[in-house]
């Protein structure tokens, strides 16, 4: 409610019972408004890694609420640098503890590191059909992907991160971030002839 | 499938494409590689492939974003109290009181007594800004206007809906917001519409609309007017890091545009001009 409205002795009281309602210093205050500035702009970045990496909706805010605490109790470990890295960062490791607890399976799930091959769609070449892919078929191309492969994609071709922040945020040398996008790549091109030749998209 | 490298390499050449595709090849690679693509129909195959899926990946959004009520839970766990309006933050409430008491201890008891006058935390909260028709929570705002553009910007994607075509961009408004707001389309003087976005000012959610200026953006926020509403005819103007923001209320709206386009006065006119005619 605007103060405006509220007669001043009032106002007053109203604010002391406000303070004793949240006790903050302002030390913590600023710490929180420091850690709003660092995390707010990655918040989309945020969930959209953890949408990918969960592929369900309340899973994601669930990921991304418990990376958020995480990251806010290790705020003073952070050294400045770049942000969203260190959020993206947490993210998918509050995902994979997550994912430990309640999805073990989808660890061990296999990958295969070799390209799957299939038949060339015929008529008229590859390109043309990958080039008319829409988001829906992308979308599910994507989702079918293995996890090492998906989180690579995902921060290479949606968050557009060069090679260098994704092998950070995955944890893995640069030249396997390389390896894991061309098997990916193979993986998703595979997808996106089969199912879309298919199901005779056009 | 013709979608493989060439064999006997060991993989090399499919990774080199991989680099090459992600402009992470350094110079003496993308040499090499673009001489053998000249000689290996099959690599300059699997290179044209895998462009065209790029292109499509790049056209399609795949980009997931919270909903509405997830991102305000999202940012509540931030403990950002969702844009708390400036009157509830402790600190400048405590400041505006001090003010108050000093505005009537000079003022007298006279003056006193018809607290709470509505002018009177105005001026309280910010003294600077007495001689102009400011409201008190401008400041604050201006600030979340700005920093809603420059959230947008940095994050590379400034919209939520992408689309040249008011008629899309409308509806996908009406179904978030509780509010219909005129879309106005300003292709014509130059600024095409590049979509809309939801964002948070003021403590609720408010439309923003992104025009293209030459090479910048330009946000222009929307929202019912309130007790915000600007008396006169002027675009209120002020600026910050650079950035100009223009301020007015015209079609029972409050309207705020925000750039570091040197045409944003053009596209504030333009806008302004169709929406009298509406």
């Amino acid at each position: 409610m605007p103060a405006t409205t509220i007669p001043f002795p009032l106002f007053r009281f109203k604010e002391a019972a406000a303070a004793r309602e949240m006790p903050r210093d302002r030390e913590e205050d600023r710490r929180r408004s420091r850690f709003e500035a660092v995390v707010l702009p990655h918040l989309d970045a945020a969930y959209n890694l953890a949408r990918w990496l969960t592929r369900h909706d309340e899973e994601a805010e669930d990921v991304v609420q418990t990376a958020c605490l995480r990251a806010l109790r290790f705020f003073d470990g952070f050294q400045g640098g770049n942000a969203r890295s260190w959020l993206l960062t947490i993210v998918r490791n509050t995902f994979y503890s997550w994912v430990a607890q309640h999805r073990e399976r989808e660890l061990d799930a296999p990958f295969d590191e070799e390209i799957h091959t299939v038949e060339s769609a015929g008529g008229g070449p590859e390109a043309e059909l990958l080039r008319r892919a829409d988001a829906e078929l992308l979308r599910q191309g994507f989702a079918a992907l293995p996890l090492p492969f998906r989180e690579v994609m995902v921060l290479r071709e949606i968050e557009g991160l060069p090679y260098k922040e994704i092998a950070a945020i995955a944890g893995i040398p640069i030249g396997t971030v390389m390896s894991r996008l061309a098997r990916a790549r193979g993986h998703l091109q595979s997808y996106l002839i089969a199912n879309g030749a298919a199901g005779g998209r056009s | 499938m013709s979608a493989l490298s060439c064999t006997g390499d060991g993989g090399q050449r499919e990774l080199q494409i991989t680099a090459y595709l992600d402009g992470e090849l350094d110079l003496a690679g993308v040499l090499d590689l673009e001489r053998h693509l000249e000689e290996c129909p099959r690599c300059a195959e699997l290179l044209a492939a895998q462009r065209a899926m790029q292109q499509a990946i790049g056209a399609a959004d795949l980009r997931f974003r919270p909903t509405l009520p997830q991102a305000r839970r999202l940012r509540r766990t931030l403990g950002a109290p969702p844009a708390e309006p400036w009157w509830r933050q402790p600190q400048l409430r405590s400041i505006a009181a001090l003010l108050l008491l000093a505005v009537g201890a000079l003022a007298g008891w006279g003056a006193g007594r018809r607290w709470p006058a509505p002018a009177a935390p105005r001026t309280s909260a910010s003294p600077q800004t007495q001689a102009t028709p400011e409201t008190p929570a401008t400041p604050a705002i201006a600030e979340q206007v700005l920093a809603s553009h420059l959230r947008a910007q940095l994050s590379g994607h400034p919209e939520d809906v992408v689309s040249t075509d008011r008629h899309t961009v409308k509806p996908w408004f009406a179904g978030h917001l509780d509010y219909s707001l005129p879309v106005i389309d300003l292709a014509a003087q130059g600024f095409p519409l590049r979509g809309g976005r939801l964002d948070y000012v003021g403590g609720r959610p408010v439309a923003a609309l992104v025009y293209q200026a030459g090479n910048h953006l330009v946000s222009v926020l929307v929202w019912p007017a309130g007790r915000d509403a600007v008396p006169g005819s002027a675009a209120a103007a002020s600026s910050s890091r650079g950035f100009k923001l223009r301020r007015w209320s015209q079609a029972g709206m409050t309207w705020w545009a925000v750039s570091d386009a040197d045409s944003l006065d053009d596209l504030v006119r333009g806008l302004r001009a169709q929406l009298s005619q509406r």
